[in-house]
């Protein structure tokens, strides 16, 4: 009973993604085809040679994996040393601090997009791989979640390390780091599916065709008239799968993970 | 032995995180505010116009739709979005394998990118060639315009919002499903408790404190979420779902009002907060006066 309810309702949430995929591998004949086929006719890969050969997939995949990649190594940094910082340090104010990154938990690009941009054009970073990197590495929630999980690190490690004699730098590199690796193994990985998935930053910074990320070329491409559908499909089922990928192997870190505090951003 | 205690400031390892996070966050902010105090188009100067652009707003008929829009979505979303993943979390809470495998299936959709997301329903209500189209005439009804109707294509996006955030909410219910003790329900079954008793007078309350998370949240990521309409119908048909962020959006960067556009953005983030602390402090009240 409880299983075959779970298993109709899995069904009804996997439906968009099974039609997608089904029609994506159909010709463009059949996709418009009354009554539609449930599975295609003729398997087609037409949609799928034509996003390489006619639009730059290759080049939104580059630009999509730059950012995301470089973004993900500056955002653990960020977030690990601050994270540290925040929980081990002593200094003044420490918990306003603390505070004005809560705080700013509730503050996404959406509401704050006209100033954005005029920030990141006066840097200079209009149109450019590094606008999409740089006003996104620190991201509240991962500040937040090191926070969190440095409060938890007993201090007698740093403290042992203190006593041998390794100065600050030593105690974060050789201690602190290698205490860290769960942190900055959730941090990587959400980081990077934010950064692959993010439309807002894009959709504001870039404007010319060969800066594009995967997700501003596909609602780009939906715009445009006299794009083929399949295309449109196959360029959709393209770009989830580095995300899905990632989503089955971590599954755990991501279901358990961030779940607890995360906001998407 | 003398007690060794060391005191550090290490503030130092804060400063690269403080200086990303006062250009990309506080900065914003700030400017928001200044912005909405003058009139920019990007080409010409800026002028200050003093509170110009808040008397326009409030005389602007289709930036209150917004507002109202934004609403209508959140309140028709956050309560789907609530028994739905409450349900999913009642059956998927056991460590079982069956219900580790299926929890991905409701969870992946958060995964989606937005934009796909939007894509793949976009297709699916397809007036002609959609598949929930062809199974309604298949079943003798009229095709549906799922997307072009006023009241309908509201309806739509937010079945779609709901997809992308039931899964993620279902694993807050099951954390805290699985926190409640196995002594309440045993001394329940001990009572002659229904299952739906103990789900009403054991599960419910006890889960107040993960009821209070998955409504604030909902609430946040619904309230400002704007890629999905943006994806599906452009905030169309007319403005029936032009939700303010994307009002917002086409003011800066359609029109090129970039001090009117501040303003709105602020109103909008004055709205989200009010909302935010009203049901914190229901919630709070609730908690104090609870059955806990």
């Amino acid at each position: 009973m409880r299983k075959t309810i779970v298993i109709i309702l899995a069904v009804l949430f996997m439906i968009p993604v099974f039609w997608t995929v089904t029609s994506s591998f159909k010709s463009m004949s059949e996709i418009y085809k009354y009554p539609p086929t449930i599975f295609p006719k003729k398997i087609s890969f037409e949609g799928y040679i034509n996003i390489f050969k006619q639009s730059n997939f290759m080049r939104y995949l580059y630009n999509t994996l730059f950012v995301a990649i470089i973004s993900t190594i500056i955002t653990v940094f960020l977030c690990v040393s601050l994270g540290y910082g925040l929980a081990k340090g002593t200094f003044r104010h420490k918990d306003f601090f603390t505070e004005i990154v809560v705080i700013t938990l509730f503050v996404t690009a959406q509401i704050i997009m006209v100033p954005l941009f005029v920030i990141i054009k006066q840097l200079g970073l209009m149109d450019s791989l590094w606008g999409l990197i740089i006003p996104a590495v620190f991201t509240p929630t991962g500040a937040f979640t090191a926070i969190q999980y440095m409060k938890d690190l007993p201090d007698e490690f740093l403290e042992s390390a203190k006593v041998d004699g390794a100065n600050e730098w030593q105690i974060f590199v050789k201690i602190v780091i290698p205490l860290s690796k769960p942190l900055i193994a959730s941090l990587a990985i959400f980081s990077f599916t934010w950064r692959w998935n993010d439309f807002v930053l894009p959709l504001i910074v870039i404007n010319s065709g060969k800066n594009f990320t995967i997700q501003l070329a596909l609602a780009t491409l939906q715009g445009q008239y006299g794009i083929p559908l399949n295309e449109i499909l196959a360029f959709s089922v393209m770009s989830i799968i580095p995300t899905l990928i990632i989503f089955l192997l971590f599954q755990n870190l991501f279901m358990k993970g961030l779940s607890a505090g995360g906001l998407k951003y | 032995m003398k007690e060794l205690k060391i005191v550090k400031n290490r503030f130092i390892f804060t400063i690269p995180a403080f200086v990303f996070h006062f250009l990309f966050y506080i900065l914003p902010i700030i400017l928001m505010i200044v912005l909405s105090f003058f009139s920019w188009d990007l080409l010409s100067p800026m002028k200050y116009v003093g509170l110009r652009n808040f008397s326009q707003l409030m005389k602007d008929k289709w930036f209150w739709n917004s507002i109202i829009v934004s609403f209508k979505y959140t309140f028709l979303a956050v309560p789907i979005i609530f028994v739905v993943s409450l349900i999913l979390g009642v059956l998927l809470q056991e460590e079982d394998r069956f219900s580790k495998i299926m929890r991905v299936f409701f969870y992946w959709p958060y995964m989606i990118p937005m934009v796909a997301a939007g894509t793949m329903w976009k297709w699916l209500f397809s007036r002609n060639f959609g598949l929930v189209n062809y199974i309604i005439t298949s079943m003798g009804f009229k095709p549906v315009d799922w997307l072009d109707n006023p009241t309908l294509a509201l309806f739509t996006i937010v079945l779609v919002q709901v997809w992308v955030l039931a899964g993620f909410m279902m694993m807050l219910f099951i954390v805290g499903l699985q926190a409640i003790p196995e002594e309440f329900y045993e001394a329940a079954s001990i009572d002659g408790a229904t299952k739906f008793q103990k789900f009403w007078y054991i599960t419910l309350p006890l889960l107040k404190n993960t009821n209070i998370s998955v409504i604030t949240l909902s609430i946040a990521n619904c309230f400002r979420n704007f890629t999905i309409a943006y994806i599906m119908t452009t905030g169309g048909p007319g403005y029936a779902t032009t939700v303010a962020p994307l009002y917002v959006y086409q003011k800066a960067f359609t029109d090129f009002r970039l001090g009117y556009a501040s303003a709105g953005s602020l109103i909008v983030l004055l709205i989200s907060f009010v909302i935010a602390y009203t049901v914190r402090k229901v919630q709070e009240r609730e908690i104090e006066g609870g059955k806990i």
